[in-house]
């Protein structure tokens, strides 16, 4: 431990201002992996090939058509929620029948045909190079809160904390309070018993798709953004994260998604700052708490079994 | 009879000498770089040297009626990939000789497979420490981390007189880690204390965490080991959190790539080289101009080694006579000052480069020399 960098107050509030917004990454795209696990109790293992392709399709509108930061960020929603679309179609509903058990292994298998699939389209249409944002597209010079010497936050990290919180209260207010957010949660519930009260489960498990996209496509482009380094490998970095995300928060729970963001965003960026060598072991410390907290609680924070979930 | 046929050969001998007739009409060499991947850089640079020099070789008949092959193939910045290429080159196409591959730590998983085939191998772009050690057969003409950092610190120290030191590597990547090692030496022996050292891992892209951290320690230089995938993220990230000391970037930060993609954060870093564009050596000005007429842009560092790295492997068939892999073996260690774009080039004894190298510092998104 190095004590005199636990002394630096200055230090201590930059980390806190670097592992909220990494944090809110993870809780945006987690939010949208657990959602669609929440309705349909499948993993969708293309979440982060949707995202990667989403960042890449910010990249083309900011940068090679040379639109502002809001067009970039529509465009990837966009993007998200018609892959996502593509995906319910051709990778889900063929394989959804009424006996249970033996289609979750089935989506979870298409899923990642369908992840491989789209890695290696991007491969071919967009090459392996590294794709970068210029510095045109979004202006890398940080603010520092108290002068020089203070505590940085960059635009990015700026946009990513705005959009983050803004989309997470949106999304509360639509699955809380709207006609369609009850129907999402009641097929969470139960399918059977949603389907005999005469909700269409067919077009909310498309409403849940088009949302859950969204959500992987603004993660991409907040990521790209942050990271300035698009490839089509940069989905595997955040899934398995995603992952862990959604697990520790309890399977199907947003709250808890977006409350296990923030906590993983912390646990790493202290690592790295406060531990020795703390680059190398920061996965490993992270997951050793998912696992203690595991141990405590099996079904996650906030996780409430299956009775409900979103 | 016999006696006849003996002297026409002895004619044939005497009118073309004796190396000559034994070279057979082509002969392969394997050519192992990382085209495809977030290093790609240093390998298309590569291949555009190498595939330089040998068409000027075929063209000048430097082994008089013999062509060189090349055999391009890509190892992905990758060790299984890079050995079951290295396999494939020797058993299959039966190559005489290896350059390549084009990072360190392929070479470390590769270069023993040539080692025991007994096929030379010449790294034209590897600087690790231990590359050369892993047997007879290994050779580079890129120089050593150990042959270059401390002429460049001592020319930092020359011009800021640094006091601390801050460096960041990538812990997982054998280039890298060798040479944190090498820098930590040579900042040792110039009294630079070493305030912090912070590493990142494959994959990672967020740096700022581990910058801040030696930010916070104050240095008056700092050292980043780093290949170019990482090396442009880092840059700019350490000039965003508000770094603004010098930055001293190892072998990695050679490759214009760097001052293309980040061409404000690159503005000012100090690297040390074995050649750069501006170079005087009559054989690099040469090249630097056939590469322009060629491909229509500056060569860097990488596509120079290349360059002369293939002349140096033809020059060892040609005094070889043969393409015997032994014999070329043989020849490359008996090479003395052949003249090259890095100068008059000879081996030392450990079948590295003895040619010096020159600290430079980026000016205008272009490498020149640091005063």
């Amino acid at each position: 431990m190095d004590m005199s960098l636990l002394a630096d107050p200055v230090f201590l509030a930059q980390n806190l201002v670097d592992g909220l917004s990494r944090g809110a990454l993870y809780g945006v795209f987690a939010t949208g992996f657990t959602l669609i696990f929440g309705v349909l109790d499948i993993l969708n293992l293309a979440h982060a090939a949707t995202f990667m392709w989403c960042a890449f399709a910010g990249w083309l509108v900011m940068a090679k058509g040379g639109l502002p930061l809001p067009a970039g960020l529509a465009a990837a929603m966009a993007a998200g929620s018609a892959i996502a679309l593509v995906l319910e179609f051709l990778a889900f509903r063929p394989l959804r029948r009424e006996r249970a058990r033996a289609d979750k292994l089935g989506s979870m298998i298409s899923s990642i045909g369908a992840s491989l699939i789209m890695v290696s389209v991007a491969e071919a249409v967009f090459g392996v190079q590294t794709r970068r944002f210029p510095g045109s597209v979004l202006n890398p010079k940080p603010f520092f809160i108290g002068g020089p010497g203070g505590v940085r936050i960059s635009r990015a990290q700026i946009l990513i904390l705005a959009a983050s919180i803004i989309l997470m209260a949106v999304l509360g207010l639509f699955i809380r309070k709207t006609r369609m957010g009850k129907a999402i949660r009641a097929v969470a519930a139960s399918r059977k018993a949603a389907m005999l009260l005469g909700i269409d489960v067919n077009s909310v498990i498309v409403i849940t798709f088009l949302v859950g996209g969204a959500l992987a496509g603004a993660a991409g482009i907040l990521v790209a953004l942050l990271t300035n380094d698009i490839v089509p490998g940069m989905g595997g970095q955040i899934e398995l994260r995603g992952l862990a995300v959604v697990i520790l928060g309890g399977m199907g729970s947003m709250e808890g998604a977006v409350l296990s963001g923030f906590l993983l965003g912390l646990v790493e960026t202290f690592t790295i700052a406060y531990l020795p060598d703390g680059s190398d072991i920061k996965d490993a410390i992270a997951f050793l708490i998912l696992f203690l907290i595991l141990l405590l609680k099996p079904d996650g924070i906030l996780g409430r079994g299956k009775a409900e979930r979103v | 009879m016999p006696a006849k046929r003996l002297f026409l050969v002895a004619v044939a001998v005497a009118a073309f000498g004796v190396p000559a007739t034994s070279l057979p009409s082509s002969v392969k060499i394997g050519v192992v770089e990382t085209l495809t991947g977030d290093n790609s850089a240093y390998g298309i640079s590569i291949r555009k040297g190498v595939e330089l020099a040998a068409q000027e070789i075929n063209a000048s008949k430097l082994l008089g009626g013999c062509r060189l092959e090349l055999v391009v193939v890509d190892d992905k910045a990758d060790k299984q990939e890079g050995i079951s290429v290295f396999n494939k080159l020797i058993d299959d196409d039966k190559v005489a000789a290896i350059l390549g591959p084009t990072l360190s730590g392929t070479a470390f998983a590769a270069d023993p497979i040539a080692q025991k085939a007994g096929v030379p191998v010449l790294g034209t772009s590897t600087t690790a420490v231990g590359i050369t050690a892993m047997g007879d057969y290994i050779f580079r003409d890129s120089l050593p981390q150990a042959a270059v950092i401390p002429g460049t610190l001592a020319a930092v120290v020359a011009k800021y007189n640094p006091r601390k030191a801050a460096l960041l590597f990538q812990a997982d990547q054998e280039y890298s880690k060798s040479e944190a090692d090498v820098f930590k030496v040579s900042l040792a022996k110039l009294n630079i204390q070493l305030v912090g050292t912070e590493s990142y891992s494959k994959g990672d892209s967020d740096f700022r965490t581990q910058l801040q951290k030696l930010s916070s320690k104050k240095p008056d230089i700092l050292v980043l080991c780093s290949l170019v995938g990482e090396a442009i993220p880092v840059l700019q990230q350490a000039r965003e959190i508000g770094i603004s000391v010098p930055i001293v970037g190892g072998n990695g930060f050679n490759s214009p790539d760097i001052l293309e993609n980040a061409p404000e954060a690159s503005e000012g870093l100090i690297v040390g080289s074995s050649w750069f564009i501006d170079s005087p050596v009559p054989k690099s000005r040469a090249f630097v101009e056939a590469f322009r007429a060629k491909y229509g842009g500056d060569p860097d560092q990488f596509a120079s080694q290349a360059y002369s790295g293939l002349y140096i492997v033809a020059n060892a068939i040609k005094s070889a006579g043969s393409v015997d892999r032994a014999a070329i073996r043989d020849a490359l260690a008996g090479i003395k000052g052949l003249d090259t774009t890095l100068g008059s080039f000879s081996f030392d004894e450990n079948r590295d480069p003895i040619c010096r190298s020159v600290p430079l510092v980026v000016k205008a998104g272009r490498y020149v020399l640091f005063r």
